[in-house]
């Protein structure tokens, strides 16, 4: 058996050399009067805009961040579901990865922790970046704390004021918080000009949080749909491979829910590369239908359009979510590599909506004893269905999912679906 | 190999033909020549700014390629988009081998194309004209290794997602990399903003260099003469001196 350590890589993948066909590039618009990518060169830490375009299959992960990954418990657990698999007695076997087992409670802190250390040896003094349910606000927090850096996050209105308590956890840590759209900016301006109670977006919170680290001179964080996002997050799928090899086991069926894309990508994609597994589903809001409904287009990542022009699956960066619980899914566009690994049929979607998600939480706790993020539990969902079809069909795959995030900052939004859903 | 790339019609029409014969002169293999497209879609600002120049006044791209091929005597290979030319491409093709155009690369071909670049590339050299495929590091491994094979004159690797930005890239890793999935000669350009990063993509194995928004910002500041001296010096890099 390898000591735990031993589980934790030493290289992050990254599955742009392998897709079946080329990465379109990022482009500046017809017409720019600015190159967006140049800006890249401007808000990003060097280290991270160069492993952004990295063709590298394997980079290799620092030291210092590899001790700092052990430093927040990785590797985290994979946990065989085995009661999950009783109550819904399946032939299949179902595991899943615990990314909730961190301090800051989701996945994000992977690639948060290595792009605040790359900043640190930069020089840099202030990161800055937005978040939408909180978890990569949280995450970012954090990181900078560790290495002595400040961090200023812009979080989505509506989550501002549905989650206080993120918002405590990041002041905690040493953050100042701002509710997007804010008046700090001149896009959360404009935005507020038009229309002064707007439940804010990942994409505004995004322009804003680059407009500020610009005019200020800090560095901006980012948090899903880039390259280096997903490169990062590879260590969960790395570390699950590993964890399942252990075990003698060969996956089946790997999910995961989709925002960016980043959990999902960081998850799934060690597997794709290595052709381990057969099927491998993205799990998406039905009330954001980014893959039933999205174009795959060349869009702005973010809403005032300061980001290069990405391809990818999207809703338009003008998309204005509704409210819903689970604020990470409100992203109207998916990471480019994700998007063409969509389009090309080599990843399947699905899309649940709010009942259909609780329901799989309530599930998954009661059997469990986890509170799932609202996020994963789009995934959840999934992994239920598949194993009931599983048994339909007696088949004793293996299944497993990434748990991305926990929920026990969410408690209030699943009191406030136990109530809305009840009187459905 | 130097690979020297300039705008059409960039700055003015008896700069860009001096800049042309210069280049030849100082020591170029090849000319690129960049026609004015109508979206410059993996272009950095420099090369965007030469072609808003030359929006101002070339009306008749055709006449200017017959007296580039008059000035000199180097193969000329356009630089355009495909895009552009999907409709007509036949007759586009045809006129430029009337014209005396050695070859074409298309940087979107790969890309906006992919499903269809056997195609395009059988076209082009079914009108007896060279087809010089452009590759990037996004383009996977299988791809580059297959296409390096079908590429004339040399196969060209852009080391940047975009002309002129320096973007920070490690020139040598990705080139010893990609050194070993070519089978023809290695052309790289794309953002080989100086001369160290020249020297490193050579000695990791490139045959040559694709050297462009460097001229045009030589060409910004000190002149044509200027930028012809600068690719005096890139042939003493490439000669050893």
């Amino acid at each position: 058996m390898a000591n735990s350590e031993e589980i934790i890589p030493s290289y992050w993948y990254n599955i742009i050399p392998d897709l079946p066909k080329p990465l379109p590039p990022p482009r500046d618009p017809p017409d720019a009067e600015f190159s967006r990518i140049d800006l890249l060169r401007k808000i990003m830490p060097s280290e991270v805009l160069r492993q952004q375009f990295t063709v590298e299959r394997f980079v290799p992960i620092p030291k210092e961040v590899r001790e700092a990954y052990i430093n927040i418990g990785r590797p985290t657990p994979l946990v065989r579901a085995r009661r999950l698999e009783e109550f819904l007695n399946t032939p299949a076997k179902i595991y899943f990865k615990y990314e909730g087992a961190t301090p800051t409670g989701s996945h994000k802190i992977n690639t948060a922790l290595p792009q605040a250390y790359f900043s640190m040896k930069e020089g840099v003094d202030h990161l800055v970046t937005e978040t939408g349910a909180g978890q990569w606000g949280t995450a970012v927090a954090l990181s900078a704390r560790m290495y002595g850096l400040n961090s200023t996050i812009f979080m989505v209105k509506v989550s501002y004021e549905q989650k206080p308590q993120r918002r405590t956890i990041m002041q905690l840590y040493g953050a100042r918080v701002f509710a997007s759209p804010t008046s700090h900016t001149e896009y959360g301006k404009k935005v507020l000009n038009e229309n002064p109670n707007h439940p804010g977006s990942l994409g505004i919170a995004m322009s804003e949080a680059i407009e500020y680290a610009l005019s200020n001179g800090y560095k901006y964080l980012v948090g899903s749909v880039l390259d280096v996002v997903v490169l990062h997050q590879s260590v969960i799928g790395l570390e699950a491979m590993k964890q399942l090899q252990e075990l003698d086991e060969e996956p089946d069926v790997l999910v995961g829910c989709v925002g960016g894309g980043s959990n999902f990508g960081g998850f799934t994609f060690p597997f794709i590369g290595s052709k381990k597994g057969s099927k491998y589903i993205a799990v998406g809001s039905y009330e954001i239908p980014k893959f039933s409904k999205g174009a795959y287009n060349y869009d702005f990542p973010d809403s005032a359009g300061l980001l290069p022009l990405v391809k990818m699956i999207t809703l338009g960066r003008d998309y204005v979510p509704p409210p819903i619980y689970s604020g990470g899914l409100r992203y109207h566009g998916a990471a480019p590599s994700l998007s063409m690994l969509i389009k090309e049929g080599i990843v399947d979607w699905r899309e649940y909506n709010e009942k259909e998600i609780f329901e799989a939480a309530q599930i998954f706790l009661q059997t469990q004893g986890i509170v799932p993020a609202p996020e994963s539990s789009h995934a959840i969902r999934a992994v239920i269905e598949e194993a009931r079809e599983a048994k339909i069909k007696n088949e004793k795959k293996v299944i497993v999912f990434n748990l991305s995030g926990h929920g026990l900052l969410d408690l209030p939004n699943y009191e406030s679906m136990m109530k809305r859903i009840g009187q459905d | 190999m130097l690979v020297s790339y300039a705008t059409l019609g960039y700055p003015n029409k008896e700069d860009y033909l001096r800049l042309v014969k210069g280049l030849v002169e100082a020591g170029s293999d090849i000319l690129e020549i960049g026609l004015l497209p109508k979206y410059a879609k993996y272009d950095g600002p420099v090369i965007r700014r030469s072609y808003k120049q030359v929006s101002t006044w070339l009306t008749d791209f055709w006449s200017l390629l017959e007296e580039t091929r008059r000035a000199v005597d180097v193969p000329l290979v356009i630089l355009t988009y495909l895009e552009d030319w999907v409709t007509s491409l036949p007759d586009t093709l045809a006129r430029m081998k009337d014209v005396g155009i050695n070859g074409v690369l298309f940087p979107d071909l790969l890309i906006d194309f992919i499903d269809e670049y056997e195609k395009y590339v059988n076209e082009i050299k079914s009108h007896g004209l060279n087809a010089v495929i452009f590759t990037s590091p996004s383009v996977p491994d299988p791809l580059i290794h297959k296409v390096s094979k079908i590429s004339d004159m040399f196969l060209y690797y852009g080391v940047r997602p975009t002309t002129g930005v320096p973007l920070p890239v490690s020139v040598d890793s990705l080139i010893t990399r990609v050194r070993t999935l070519v089978n023809n000669k290695l052309v790289v350009g794309f953002g080989l903003s100086d001369i160290e990063d020249m020297k490193k993509a050579l000695r990791a194995g490139a045959d040559g260099v694709a050297i462009g928004t460097v001229y045009i910002e030589e060409i910004e500041r000190n002149g044509v003469e200027s930028a012809i001296s600068l690719a005096r010096k890139f042939r003493g890099i490439l000669d050893g001196s």
